[in-house]
């Protein structure tokens, strides 16, 4: 058993205790960390396949963007509302599981019987070694074959930011096109004039009616704790200024 | 590197990994003193001479005490988390260059772990590892000044590791490679300048990259003036406050360690590493000049926490994504323009 | 035993199967979106143990693609997750019928 084997076989069972761990955990919490052990496994994978660069930009762009998101969403989401666990009644959920079992048998034969393909590529360890190494290897496809994808992916992130920078905060992009919208004041100096004009009754693009909490029609209001004659500048009490 | 035998690569990171936890350990008592003469105070005097002792003290203060999980807490995730903050730290140092290939007794030795080919993206991913300890710490704890302050510590710490990716683009247009070994390699071609011979150090040709790039490395390890997460007045420990013993000494040190590899990191990538007078014939010299520098950035880091007051949260965030990432990407793009320039590829 | 590319496409194989069970049967909207990445991740590998046996680099292009578009993916996923939550739905799959009704 040379070190090649033991490690494969270490770094898959991460990679598929992971991804166990991820589909059973009952907190999503733990899934996330599920995921998170078995995208590390992946990237020594990738290190195995000889691609150091995509482990690294694995870990850097999955891992450390994407399930941090996916984490933050999970701790801002209410937790009384969680759902029941599975979709469907227990039987159904023991016949999905064998029935992957079956389709993984189906692609295992699949993977047995192929004819391997032969290493006619053009990239052999030699051309990656006079280019300089894995990165420098793949900057030359991504720039010279690749580039107008590239132009594309990058339009592609450019959407996904604008689409969820406007779904994730409508509050903030009304208050810049001009609507209104009422404030909570813990304590107000003298002077502010507390009726704000009239808001807009929805707060979202999706014009969806809430169903938590009532939004009250008509104008919005400023909720204040004490009434404006209760502050007095500094150092002035009822009794009189002290110094 | 495959060709050095594997006990010598073990000696090497032994030796890498003490010296590493020694001067973590000192790195405290050195930034007492700094702070406290900032402050028109001494600092520790009293355990050991000039208080040299005081960080075997603090660990054993901090050893001694109740190893508590609060009872909302979530097990397993309240004890792994400081552990991925510890192990993702120590973890870059792997990549850092102490210098080339020595012979030593006879024995080529080289003195750092491993010259990955994505050396310097390896710290990048090992620094995004340690956010998870910094956001699973917070959720873990139960606590809801926990949950806000692993919460503001993550959204803090992944934006600026887009500030200092970007920063380092530049670094990897100039050189062309983005081991850090070949890095210090080429800082240590001269160039003329007039009638003078300098090193090519990349503060001198990317200096808008290197402020951005200290910005950035002392917002990541959530040092003054952006420890906002961490500040006692605003939510007592942050992601830390339920840690108490060993755990909370993971936290705290593994921060320090952050420090000292930022500064690592620093100085390889824009002063050259081990480069400086003498450091081509005695490698120990090389040694000395890359410990000096680290000093030096690690001063800078001590200077601005005595200084500075802290930002407040959105005004962190809006530095990080409206004045830093765009910055950087001027950064870029000048690099790269001034790059085909002296190609000769634009005109 | 020596080490194939047959190892590594068994492994993506399960690992994808793992990920289709997940979208299939959990009912939390991120776990489902969680096990979505888990899928991508399943087929980058099966691209780079290719890119391997064939010798060349464009496997690992594409490999580069998929992250990207599975980062903006996810990205858009998860805002509509939190819209969704703000206007008081639970984030959970079998009620998010907004769109069907």
């Amino acid at each position: 058993m040379s070190w090649d084997v033991i490690f494969f076989f270490v770094l898959a069972a991460g990679t598929l205790v992971g991804g166990i761990a991820t589909v059973a955990a009952e907190n999503p919490v733990h899934s996330a960390v599920g995921l998170l052990v078995s995208f590390i496994n992946i990237a020594g994978i990738f290190v195995m396949l000889g691609s150091e660069f995509l482990a690294v930009l694995q870990i850097i762009v999955y891992t450390g963007a994407v399930l941090v998101l996916i984490l933050f969403v999970v701790m801002l989401i209410d937790p009384e509302n969680l759902p029941a666990f599975y979709v469907a009644q227990p039987l159904q959920r023991y016949v999905s599981l064998l029935l992957g079992l079956v389709l993984l048998l189906e692609i295992g034969a699949a993977i047995i019987t192929r004819t391997a393909m032969e290493a006619i590529g053009p990239h052999s360890p030699a051309w990656i070694e006079s280019a300089g190494g894995n990165i420098q290897a793949i900057g030359q496809v991504l720039f010279s074959e690749y580039a107008l994808a590239l132009e594309i992916a990058s339009l592609v992130l450019g959407v996904g930011v604008i689409g969820a920078v406007v779904l994730g905060v409508p509050e903030r992009l009304g208050r810049m096109a001009g609507l209104e919208k009422a404030t909570i004041s813990l304590g107000h100096s003298r002077g502010l004039n507390p009726q704000l004009p009239a808001g807009h009754k929805f707060e979202t693009p999706m014009d969806i009616p809430a169903e938590r909490y009532d939004v009250p029609e008509g104008p919005r209001r400023v909720i204040m704790t004490k009434s404006a004659d209760e502050y007095k500048h500094p150092g002035e009490t009822a009794q009189g200024t002290r110094r | 590197m495959g060709d050095q035998p594997i006990w010598i690569t073990f000696i090497v990171t032994l030796i890498i990994m003490l010296v590493l936890l020694l001067g973590m350990a000192y790195t405290t008592w050195v930034e007492r003193k700094i702070l406290a003469r900032f402050q028109d105070r001494l600092g520790p005097t009293r355990t050991g001479p000039a208080g040299l002792l005081q960080p075997l003290a603090d660990a054993v203060k901090l050893m001694g005490k109740e190893d508590l999980v609060p009872r909302g807490a979530d097990r397993k995730m309240f004890l792994w988390a400081p552990m991925i903050s510890f192990v993702a730290a120590v973890l870059s140092v792997s990549v850092i260059p102490f210098g080339g290939t020595v012979e030593i007794f006879g024995q080529s030795v080289n003195l750092f772990i491993a010259d990955l080919n994505v050396g310097a993206l390896f710290l990048l991913a090992a620094g995004s590892i340690g956010t998870y300890g910094i956001i699973l710490a917070g959720m873990s704890s139960g606590n809801r000044y926990s949950l806000l302050g692993g919460l503001r510590g993550g959204a803090q710490v992944i934006s600026y590791e887009l500030v200092l990716g970007f920063s380092l683009v530049g670094i990897f247009l100039i050189s062309g490679s983005m081991s850090l070994g070949d890095i210090v390699a080429q800082q240590k071609q001269t160039i003329g300048i007039g009638p003078f011979e300098i090193q090519n150090w990349f503060i001198l040709s990317q200096p808008l990259a290197f402020v951005l790039f200290m910005i950035g490395a002392v917002a990541e390890n959530n040092r003054a003036p952006f420890d906002l997460p961490e500040a006692e007045s605003e939510l007592i420990a942050g992601h830390m406050t339920e840690y108490s013993s060993f755990r909370f000494a993971l936290f705290y040190l593994g921060e320090y360690i952050a420090i000292l590899i930022m500064c690592l990191f620093a100085s390889t990538l824009f002063l050259g590493g081990t480069a400086g007078p003498g450091a081509d014939r005695f490698w120990g010299l090389g040694i000395l000049w890359l410990v000096l520098k680290v000093v030096a950035f690690f001063f800078f880091y001590v200077w601005l926490r005595a200084t500075l007051p802290r930002f407040r949260f959105d005004q962190l965030m809006g530095l990080a994504w409206k004045v830093l990432i765009p910055l950087a990407l001027v950064n870029v793009l000048l690099t790269a323009f001034f790059r085909l320039l002296a190609n000769g590829q634009v005109f | 035993m020596e080490l194939t590319t047959n190892h590594f496409l068994f492994l993506s194989a399960a690992l994808f199967i793992v990920g289709m069970m997940g979208v299939l049967t959990r009912r939390n909207i991120l776990v489902v979106l969680m096990c979505v990445e888990m899928m991508v991740a399943a087929v980058a590998i099966t691209f780079v143990a290719f890119s391997n046996e064939t010798q060349t680099v464009n496997g690992q292009v594409f490999v580069l693609f998929a992250l990207a578009i599975a980062a903006a993916e996810s990205a858009v996923g998860l805002a509509i997750v939190v819209a969704l939550s703000r206007r008081g739905k639970a984030p959970d799959v079998n009620e998010m019928q907004a769109l069907r009704d």
